[in-house]
């Protein structure tokens, strides 16, 4: 491996290098992340460090006065901490230099590293790291200047594109268009009949953006109540649905069943009493749960699994055009980064 | 009249190039570039185009001494800077993303046709409030009104074109940048509330001067005044027992603006015969 550059050193493990289960061992609490630092910084030659460590990714960033050990000290402080074979890290994780690694340390802070590409949560993760490190007494003037430089790059990717627009799977589409048509969820009902696992994904992500009255709906009450008790919400018989459908906005189908459970006729006699209150129909089932002609009636939207499905495609598509902007807005960043940093004789000293 | 030494046309006609300029950038912004464009930018450019209409309207009220309302381009002037101001100082609370550059839309089209139509600012037509401050107030109330009733059928304009997204499942164009449907609603409901409220005090201190002196308003006049007031009046009834679905409500809120903006017409038509109590002797207006 080449160290050129190798006074600036990252260390990645994360989920493009290795499986969740090798992942999960590498995953640190706040006090072991304390341990880490301690240990990598008994040796001399590694000057600063930055540990950043989510569910999905372990990082490290170190300044060595050695260019040419630093790096083979990193791993072998690091299989000691973890006590594992200093192969079998090496195996687990990629290694970069100089710009190359601010230019990962400004893809991962936009959430071009992500799992889910474009993700927003992972640059609060990285803030807090650096926060960390600050506190600890670990960052110096090299990983100070590289952190501080990198979130700018990272922020102007995240305004100047389109990373973060537009959800790319289906579960998050549905909650999108729920906003669209409702604002906010927080006065919402939603019900879910069937007990797929999209249909609870979609529940779930629904719950998360902040609806909070939830119906569950089954063929059978006893399996009505067991979902109702592990999701949260009230038991509902799927055969009186109608004696309950006004009671709801939104409502996520995924059930198992050779009619469908609502066609214009039957929703044109609630849609009265529902005093134009938009009803947001989610056929998630196959075959289809919602009868197309639910769609005719004004104030009813109906997205079945193939609509939403197209909207997280072109979503995608449009994410793919957005990601490779990003890359060569961070390729140029860090260049413009590693040079002001070599300016300033922070790097390139050898 | 001129006013730092620029004429209160000129005044006006750098307004609309401002207003224009605010509702390209937005569109360029969302439809080119795909981004959000933050609110504070668009408020920034509409309220320079806002503060140069009004001393343009400044400039034209100092020429008669009082409220410049004695012609059609005024008229769709007055109409248009009621209709900003709302935005300016009550949208932020409204909360509607994209709103800003529907405004500016709206205030570049009306203004664009008031300057380029010359016979609606004709020089010899005199001011119509003879020295009653309460008429003055009784008209400028009535053209706030019908700016928002002209954001009225700007925020259903976008229910209809959000709802028809959603129904097509269209996802593309102004759709992201747009609020929810459920929050135009809200919105359209609060300013048919806002503009009748308006209206009725408005027709209320007419009503004052016209029980006093019938022969002071034109029939037309007082017919399309009427029948505009009637007309939203119904609106809110039917909105608030929920008669109308939210399609209907839009494409009336837009119907009935569209028939406020004729009403105008007879606003502005010479009257039959002088009312005393709007017989004073007019300023002179410079040609």
């Amino acid at each position: 491996m080449s160290t050129h550059h190798g006074e600036l050193l990252l260390i990645t493990i994360n989920h493009e290098t290795v499986s969740l289960e090798k992942r999960e061992r590498y995953s640190l609490g706040d006090a072991q992340i304390k341990m880490l630092y301690d240990a990598l910084h008994h040796s001399p030659i590694l000057e600063e460090s930055l540990i950043l460590n989510t569910c999905n990714r372990f990082e490290l960033y170190s300044k060595t006065s050695d260019p040419k050990n630093g790096g083979a000290i990193a791993f072998k402080t690091l299989a000691s901490f973890y006590n594992i074979q200093r192969e079998e890290i090496e195996s687990h994780a990629r290694i970069r230099f100089g710009q190359e690694a601010i230019k990962h340390l400004i893809e991962v802070s936009a959430g071009l590293r992500s799992q889910i590409t474009g993700e927003a949560e992972i640059f609060g993760q990285v803030k807090k790291a650096y926060a960390t490190c600050q506190r600890l007494g670990y960052s110096g003037r090299l990983i100070n200047r590289m952190v501080q430089k990198g979130f700018q790059a990272a922020k102007l990717i995240r305004q100047s594109t389109q990373i973060g627009e537009g959800q790319i799977n289906i579960s998050n589409v549905a909650v999108d268009l729920s906003l669209k048509i409702f604002g906010s969820l927080k006065n919402t009902s939603a019900l879910v009949v069937g007990t797929g696992e999209t249909g609870e994904k979609t529940a779930k992500a629904l719950r998360s953006r902040g609806a909070s009255n939830f119906g569950v709906a089954s063929h059978h009450s006893e399996r009505a109540n067991e979902i109702a008790d592990k999701w949260g919400g009230n038991p509902h018989a799927l055969g009186e649905l109608e004696t309950y459908l006004n009671d709801y906005d939104i409502i996520i189908s995924s059930s198992e069943t050779d009619s469908p459970l609502l066609d214009a006729r039957s929703l044109a006699k609630h849609m009265d009493a529902r005093k134009n209150r938009p009803l947001f129909l989610i056929d998630l089932g196959l075959p289809r749960n919602m009868d197309a002609s639910c769609q005719e009636i004004e104030n009813v939207y109906l997205y079945n699994l193939d609509d939403l499905a197209k909207i997280a495609k072109d979503n995608l598509s449009e994410r793919r055009a957005a990601i490779k902007q990003s890359e060569k807005i961070a390729a140029q960043k860090s260049a413009s980064i590693w040079q002001m940093l070599e300016s300033r004789g922070l790097v390139n000293f050898q | 009249m001129s006013l730092f030494g620029i004429e209160d046309r000129q005044w006006i006609f750098l307004a609309t190039v401002v207003f224009v300029v605010a509702a390209a950038l937005r569109a360029y912004t969302a439809l080119k570039l795909h981004r959000k464009a933050k609110r504070p930018s668009t408020l920034m450019l509409v309220c320079f185009g806002w503060i140069l209409q009004t001393i343009g309207l400044y400039a034209r009220g100092l020429e008669y001494g009082g409220c410049p309302l004695s012609n059609r381009f005024e008229l769709v002037q007055f109409m248009v800077w009621s209709a900003i101001a709302l935005y300016i100082f009550v949208g932020p609370a409204f909360r509607v993303s994209f709103l800003g550059m529907f405004t500016s839309t709206f205030a570049s089209v009306f203004s664009i046709l008031s300057l380029t139509v010359r016979s609606w600012d004709s020089p010899s037509r005199v001011p119509i409030f003879g020295d009653s401050p309460w008429i003055e107030t009784h008209a400028a109330l009535a053209l706030f009104s019908y700016g928002v009733f002209g954001i009225l059928a700007l925020t259903s304009v976008m229910y209809l074109l959000q709802s028809r997204s959603l129904k097509q499942k269209k996802m593309g164009g102004l759709f992201p940048y747009m609020p929810s449907i459920f929050e135009l609603t809200q919105i359209n409901f609060r300013l048919l509330a806002i503009g009748f409220f308006i209206l009725s005090a408005s027709l209320a201190i007419g009503a004052v001067y016209w029980f006093r002196e019938t022969e002071s308003v034109d029939q037309p006049k007082l017919g399309t005044t009427i029948v505009v007031w009637f007309a939203y009046g119904i609106l809110i009834l039917l909105r608030s027992r929920q008669t109308l679905s939210y399609k209907q409500y839009s494409w009336t809120c837009i119907a009935v603006f569209a028939t406020a903006l004729l009403s105008l017409e007879a606003v502005d038509q010479p009257k039959a015969k002088e009312s005393p109590l709007l017989d004073s002797t007019p300023p002179a207006r410079s040609p």
